[in-house]
């Protein structure tokens, strides 16, 4: 067990600096984002900016469109932009593909030639996971709530707290999710770099997949097996429900792959 | 090649075999390691030594057989067989920002041995590896001071058995001494060595007993005394004036030169025969070089046993 912990200990140690700087930036642009709703609130602009707005966009978006054009949808995109949720999942992907990378290093060698058990070695990377993004999505609400407290108008409504705690628990199992795919296929894969690509571009398939399925019908028959389907916060900002369901789709998919991983990694040379 | 294996050996290898695709890596090996010997483990480069080592640690799964260490097998007991292990790879992938102090904890920690610092220390003064440079980061390592480091993971919980891959490549002179003095050091404690390494000489020296691979095949195991007596001696004979008589050799002696003052020649077996012939002629010096290993095992290297 001691040995266990050592090495838990000190995959969150080479880390740490990774996540606390990208849960900085990530906190910090929550707060940049609260100081543009702000703006737009003051100038009264959120109409002339829906406008801005292409109409096939203003099409798939839908009656959420009202929702996002609104201080609280401003505030709220700090959850959904394309380059948080890109990051964050890159980040599950790295986080993930630690033991292909020790494999590759040989640092897996000197591991697993003391007597820690191999399961030890997924058990460990998916703790890592999970307090990462524990730990990332905590630094972006914090941001979220200082940048409330401290620089929104007092005189309207603020989002929910339960809004922004439900977008963060929907984004870290989606985090979670692609951090078990990344895994399953770092388990079976000699090179991370490879199971980083590979899982990148399935990441990126299944984000356009589920972006097409809004506008092309046939699209839409498919749909479902992307992620991202089961991440949908403009819903989620116009009725306020988070459905446990898709919750259940993305912790399942997320478990799938950890199985997966286990199973691979127990059975596989440890070669570099 | 099967002996007779003892429960508690501190390696015993029952037909291990290893296949990747269509090749054969390791095939059909059957090796025991006695307690408290050194054994040499020599192959050319691919003959399968490091495969082997790899799936004594469970790094590798073998296609077929099984590897018992101390009486635990390697696969199904892991982790008691690995708590009796220590290991040197032939290259050590460390995060190139740990400093070698680092490396040195992290490895200790996962050991179930507690780590004797005096012992550690010890090792630190006999390798030349000053505090000073365990403060200094992996990045900034020679190829010497990460071999050194190595030795030290390796060495450091004092297993009772040692699986070293190539534990001298990178090491100058001195520090092969030095390692050698800790390997007779860990002998006379009782401490099992099994070592794979290219250097002939240096298993000549420190070894037991030799298990040469050659294309995953075990084709020789003996000890170092009985490979030498194997070998040919060199017998270089002057003479006082010209000598044009051609020697008459007998079987197992050979003839490497002849120049009318000097002859060289290869003896196996008895010189009686050979002192019998010259006993006639001017002879005005003998010099017989002891019988060389490498002699034989680079026979074995390119031809397999006859």
């Amino acid at each position: 067990m001691k040995g266990s912990l050592i090495l838990l200990f000190h995959s969150l140690k080479r880390v740490r600096a990774l996540v606390i700087s990208m849960g900085l930036l990530l906190g910090v642009f929550q707060v940049f984002l609260i100081i543009v709703a702000r703006s737009v609130q003051r100038s009264g602009t959120f109409e002339q900016m829906s406008a801005l707005i292409p109409p096939f966009m203003r099409e798939m978006l839908g009656s959420s469109l009202i929702s996002l054009m609104s201080f609280n949808g401003i505030v709220c995109l700090g959850y959904f932009h394309l380059a948080v949720m890109g990051s964050l999942i890159s980040l599950s992907i790295g986080l993930a593909t630690i033991p292909t990378s020790e494999i590759e290093t040989g640092f897996m060698d000197l591991i697993l030639s003391r007597p820690l058990a191999r399961h030890w070695v997924i058990t460990r990377s998916i703790i890592v996971l999970t307090i990462c993004t524990v730990a990332l999505l905590a630094m972006m609400m914090t941001g979220t709530w200082a940048g409330l407290n401290a620089l929104a108008p007092k005189d309207i409504a603020w989002p929910a707290p339960y809004l922004i705690l439900s977008l963060a628990i929907n984004l870290g199992l989606l985090m979670m999710c692609w951090g078990g795919i990344a895994m399953a296929i770092g388990s079976v894969s000699r090179r991370r770099s490879v199971a980083g690509a590979l899982t990148g571009l399935l990441a990126l398939s299944m984000f356009l997949l589920d972006y097409v399925a809004g506008a092309w019908q046939p699209a839409e028959s498919v749909a479902w097996l992307s992620p991202f389907r089961y991440y949908n916060p403009l819903e989620l900002l116009m009725d306020n429900t988070l459905q446990t369901s898709k919750l259940l789709v993305l912790a399942a998919v997320a478990v799938a792959g950890f199985g997966l991983a286990y199973i691979f990694f127990s059975r596989r040379d440890i070669s570099h | 090649m099967k002996s007779s294996i003892a429960a508690q050996s501190p390696i015993s290898i029952y037909g291990i075999t290893k296949r990747y695709g269509s090749l054969t890596a390791v095939s059909n090996l059957h090796l025991e390691v006695n307690e408290g010997e050194i054994l040499g483990f020599l192959g050319l480069n691919g003959a399968g030594k490091t495969t082997s080592i790899r799936i004594l640690l469970d790094l590798l799964r073998p296609t077929g057989g099984r590897a018992l260490i101390f009486g635990h097998d390697c696969q199904a007991e892991g982790l008691q067989a690995r708590s009796l292990t220590g290991y040197l790879p032939g290259e050590m992938g460390i995060y190139s920002d740990l400093t070698g102090r680092e490396v040195l904890d992290f490895l200790a920690g996962l050991n179930r041995q507690t780590v004797n610092k005096q012992y550690r220390q010890e090792l630190q003064e006999r390798l030349e590896l000053p505090d000073r440079d365990l403060r200094r980061k992996w990045r900034e390592y020679s190829t010497g001071m990460k071999r050194k480091l190595g030795l030290i993971q390796a060495f450091q919980a004092d297993p009772p058995l040692l699986i070293l891959d190539e534990p001298t490549e990178g090491l100058d002179p001195l520090m092969q001494e030095s390692f050698y003095g800790i390997l007779a050091d860990v002998q006379r404690r009782g401490r099992t060595v099994f070592m794979s390494s290219h250097v002939l000489s240096e298993v000549e020296r420190v070894c037991d007993r030799i298990a040469l691979l050659r294309k995953g095949e075990l084709v020789l195991l003996s000890t170092v005394e009985d490979i030498r007596k194997l070998a040919a001696r060199r017998v270089r004979v002057f003479f006082t004036e010209d000598v044009s008589l051609k020697p008459v050799l007998t079987p197992g002696h050979e003839v490497v030169e002849i120049t009318p003052r000097v002859w060289s020649l290869r003896v196996e077996g008895l010189l009686g025969p050979l002192m019998n012939m010259l006993a006639a002629l001017p002879v005005k010096d003998l010099e017989i070089e002891e019988p060389r290993l490498e002699d034989v095992l680079i026979k074995y290297y390119r031809e397999g046993p006859q």
